[in-house]
């Protein structure tokens, strides 16, 4: 009888060598062929999904990524505290630009590019890529253009070639904004050339294949990308457009598990991690083996919100009541460790506000007023609502909500928790269905208008609280397009004062960003779009 | 020769029977899986069309882009007619195609659970064949024992135990991110399977790195299958100890580990490898948290994260890719039924 080839001694004999194969030992240090001083490894729980930042659906981490790979034509510039530094709203400088002229009546901008920017094929950079690049921003579909529309950028006959190295940038009206914008992480500068290579008919930009490959001149180029697993970028040597970066090659690799990023660290396995949890920050800080940066999200703000259009939070004194119930220090010590900058317990009697925003606003614990406001407000008896938040931010809120939960219990409100997958927590709050929840929030332009215009106009999912309010969407135009400094602090204070007045949402705190880094790294700065600046870090 | 003739017809009909009859079950899936996404709350346009000022327009102009504004059935249609050409849809999370996606990462996960059940193998066909041969024994209970631990704890637990143990406290392990140290060059894919495309490409290096990441996340995984594989074997040897042959062969002296092996353990696979199969298909699908813990780039955790931001197309692909392969593991396993006891393949 002929034999089948795969008989009971043949696959149990092959089944167990395989097994058998895979338990030969692991062997200890294999030479590893990089320089492993020269590179850093960054470990993150995000994913990089896209190399153009504009790309709708674009996450944090990519923006991140981008500001490392393309260049702008302006930047923020820095400012040292103590052993690191952050990024300063007040300074704009020129990246790509090598100067920036503003117009008397500052409806015109004049943009000199430098002499020696090259992309990173190595041709040089021209007006007509700036100009191109500029008209992509407001032209393609994409996260750009509306925040363009935030500087009034809208439409390419702004951008203006007036000379080999010269654009010319038109504004309709003076908007302190428009120069903001052109440092944002959408503002990339691409290399049209290369860029046109890859358009089409359907795709007149490109946006498809800058999904996956990059026409740059920034830093640092793209030389492996994964997306959601790692990207590799290695150093362009022919940037400009700041300090030379010290590492050749940089490693983002994406580690889902917070305690396993904490583990690589303290190991010396990776470089550098902003994003662990309080806890594991705690205890790595207790065994001292790490190098912890603290540094306060300047732009950023933890917040209570409610829906002021529908009952019974569209009444102002229900809002007050609760924001006088709050038991602010215990959230603040509780959800996050007392890791951050407070905003409440301002103490503002006979003095105006400084025109910032986020800042402290002059809300604190008063359980019997808040009982009597709670009883003005036509709820004797309290009623029942629903407190959200989000599964991501479950470290801070599960805390947060315990107490609100009981200190709203205390005043007659019986608060339900409810705690929804991000999806779902993110429809719900674009429609308007969250009636009590919180959130943070970060702005990219530290100008309190600006807060303003983004978080408390507008029908739009940034207004957290759904908040209608004509006189600030008045007090917002105005901001907008002042041109008299004094007229502006005086504005930004009216906005503070209605804020504070009709409590649309209530401020929390500003939340720590903690860069835990190996003990010889050094030259970390606090970017507002909170990711990893490579260009500034070195190796001491 | 002639008997071969006979044997592969039937083999070849048996094969496309079993998948002729799955198709009913795929489009049951396609058509569950759909309709479940889109019942689900959560807009994927809202949650992606997230930067700062974007505002109603970018996410009608998303959902337009997904064509998520037209009615259900046509959306459906749609999704068809795309499948029938190969195309899953694309992903939002990575910006890649589903069927790139499943193309870089099924074979990470396939090589996971291959070594993870073939850990579990090895522990325990011995440990299910001595614990019945000595049945009743104080090792018996023993074996007992240790199996009911190993499937008490948790694979997230035991994962972030042995990492603890072995690369933060110990040392001996590399550090349990991903299939191969990040620092080194990885092997030109072939089959996308680490261990043998280094092989194939004679870079041992690669080769025991690959092997060394793979050591944890497949044990975590293999701890959690002991209990289940051990027991039936340890049940399957003993329904077959209390057979006449065993019987015969004792008495006529035959050496005990002959027995055990021959006689017995061969007799007694049936079973087993039928738990094989399920074992292998929950694997698969189960295997998230180890991927994440072990940041395993594989396709468990891809379908995680998008279900979390509740983008459609890979959730969908996802699933319907882990039919196929229990469709595939399922008639596999019965092929090799047929091989270890001729009279399953009769029809």
């Amino acid at each position: 009888m002929a034999r089948h080839p795969l008989n009971r001694r043949t696959f149990l004999a092959s089944t167990l060598g395989a097994g058998a194969a895979l338990t030969l030992p692991y062997p200890q240090g294999s030479a590893l062929a990089q320089s492993r001083r020269a590179t850093l490894r960054h470990v993150t729980g995000g994913a990089v999904n896209t190399l153009d930042p504009t790309m709708l659906g674009s996450t944090r981490e990519s923006f991140g990524l981008s500001m490392n790979v393309y260049d702008r034509l302006m930047t923020f510039g820095s400012r040292p505290i103590g052993a690191f530094a952050t990024f300063d709203p007040t300074h704009l400088q020129g990246e790509l630009a090598e100067s920036c002229e503003i117009s008397a009546d500052q409806r015109n901008l004049t943009l000199h590019l430098r002499d020696n920017a090259v992309w990173h094929d190595g041709t040089p950079v021209t007006a007509e890529d700036i100009k191109w690049s500029l008209d992509r921003c407001v032209s393609a579909n994409s996260l750009a253009r509306p925040q363009f529309s935030s500087g009034s950028l809208t439409t390419p006959d702004q951008f203006r070639i007036a000379g080999e190295r010269t654009i010319e940038i038109s504004l309709p009206k003076p908007d302190r904004l428009a120069m903001a914008n052109l440092a944002m992480p959408y503002a990339i500068m691409v290399n049209s050339r290369l860029a046109r290579q890859h358009a089409t008919s359907d795709d007149p930009w490109a946006q498809q294949w800058l999904q996956h490959n990059t026409a740059a001149g920034g830093a640092f180029r793209v030389e492996n990308f994964k997306p959601g697993v790692n990207v590799t970028l290695t150093r362009h040597d022919g940037w400009h457009g700041g300090v030379a970066p010290f590492f050749e090659r940089i490693i983002s690799q994406t580690v889902p598990e917070a305690t396993t990023r904490a583990g690589l660290i303290e190991r010396g396995d990776a470089d550098i991690v902003i994003d662990l949890e309080a806890y594991d920050i705690m205890a790595l800080s207790r065994r001292g083996k790490v190098h912890i940066d603290s540094v306060v999200e300047s732009n950023c703000f933890t917040h209570l919100a409610f829906n002021t259009q529908s009952a019974p939070f569209n009444n102002v004194l229900v809002r007050r009541a609760i924001a006088l119930a709050l038991p602010y220090q215990d959230l603040f010590a509780a959800s996050i460790f007392g890791r951050g900058k407070p905003l409440y317990g301002a103490d503002w009697s006979g003095q105006s506000p400084a025109p910032d925003f986020p800042q402290p606003l002059p809300f604190s614990q008063n359980v019997q007023k808040a009982r009597e406001m709670l009883a003005k407000a036509g709820h004797p008896d309290g009623f029942h609502t629903t407190f959200s938040y989000a599964t991501s931010q479950t470290t801070t809120a599960e805390p947060m909500a315990a107490l609100i939960q009981e200190a709203l219990g205390h005043i007659g409100i019986t608060v339900r928790i409810d705690k929804l997958p991000d999806a779902q927590f993110n429809t719900m709050q674009a429609r308007r269905q969250l009636d009590f929840y919180t959130d943070t929030a970060a702005g990219w332009i530290e100008h309190a208008y600006y807060f303003f215009y983004l978080y408390f106009t507008r029908d739009q999912r940034w207004n957290f609280s759904n908040w209608n309010s004509p006189h600030m969407v008045e007090l917002v135009e105005k901001a907008r397009f002042e041109t008299d400094e004094a007229a502006y602090v005086a504005e930004c204070q009216a906005m503070l004062d209605l804020l504070v007045n009709q409590v649309p949402l209530i401020l929390l705190w500003q939340p720590n960003m903690d860069a835990v880094t190996v003990p010889d790294l050094t030259g970390f700065t606090y970017q507002y779009y909170r990711q990893v600046d490579f260009r500034t870090l070195a190796r001491s | 020769m002639s008997a071969e003739k006979h044997l592969l017809p039937p083999l070849v009909r048996r094969i496309g029977l079993r998948l002729g009859a799955a198709l009913p079950a795929l489009f049951c899936v396609i058509l569950f899986t759909f309709i479940m996404m889109r019942v689900l709350p959560g807009d994927p346009a809202v949650y992606f069309a997230s930067g700062p000022n974007a505002g109603q327009a970018e996410i009608q102009e998303l959902r337009h882009k997904m064509g998520l504004d037209a009615p259900m059935p046509v959306q459906l249609l749609h999704y068809l007619e795309n499948l029938a050409t190969g195309d899953l849809g694309r992903s939002l999370t990575t910006g890649q195609s589903v069927a790139q996606d499943m193309h870089e990462r099924l074979p990470a996960s396939l090589e996971l659970t291959l070594t993870a059940l073939a850990f579990s193998l090895l522990i325990s066909l011995p440990l299910g064949l001595t614990a019945a041969w000595w049945s009743g024994s104080k090792y018996d209970q023993f074996v007992r024992a240790f199996c009911s631990a190993c499937f008490c704890i948790p694979p997230f637990v035991s994962g972030i135990l042995l990492v603890y143990v072995f690369y933060y406290w110990l040392g001996v392990a590399p550090d349990p991110t991903g299939r191969i140290n990040i620092f080194l060059p990885q092997p030109p894919r072939l089959t996308g399977l680490l261990l043998i495309d280094s092989a194939l490409a004679g870079d041992w290096t690669a080769w025991h790195e690959a092997a060394g990441q793979l050591v944890l996340p497949a044990m975590t995984m293999a701890l959690f299958v002991i209990a289940p594989l051990t027991r039936m074997t340890r049940a399957a040897v003993i329904s077959v100890l209390g057979a006449d042959y065993i019987r015969t062969a004792r008495a006529m002296g035959l050496p005990t580990w002959r027995i055990m092996i021959v006689y017995t353990l061969r007799n007694a696979l049936m079973p087993v490898l039928t738990t094989v199969g399920i074992v292998f298909s929950t694997m698969m699908g189960a295997n998230v948290l180890v991927e994440k813990i072990f940041s395993w780039p594989g396709v468990a955790s891809y379908a995680l994260d998008a279900l979390v931001s509740s983008d459609y197309a890979p959730v969908q692909g996802f699933i319907l890719l882990m039919a196929c392969l229990f469709i595939l593991v399922n008639l596999v396993i019965d092929l090799l039924l047929g091989v270890l006891d001729p009279r399953v393949s009769v029809e």
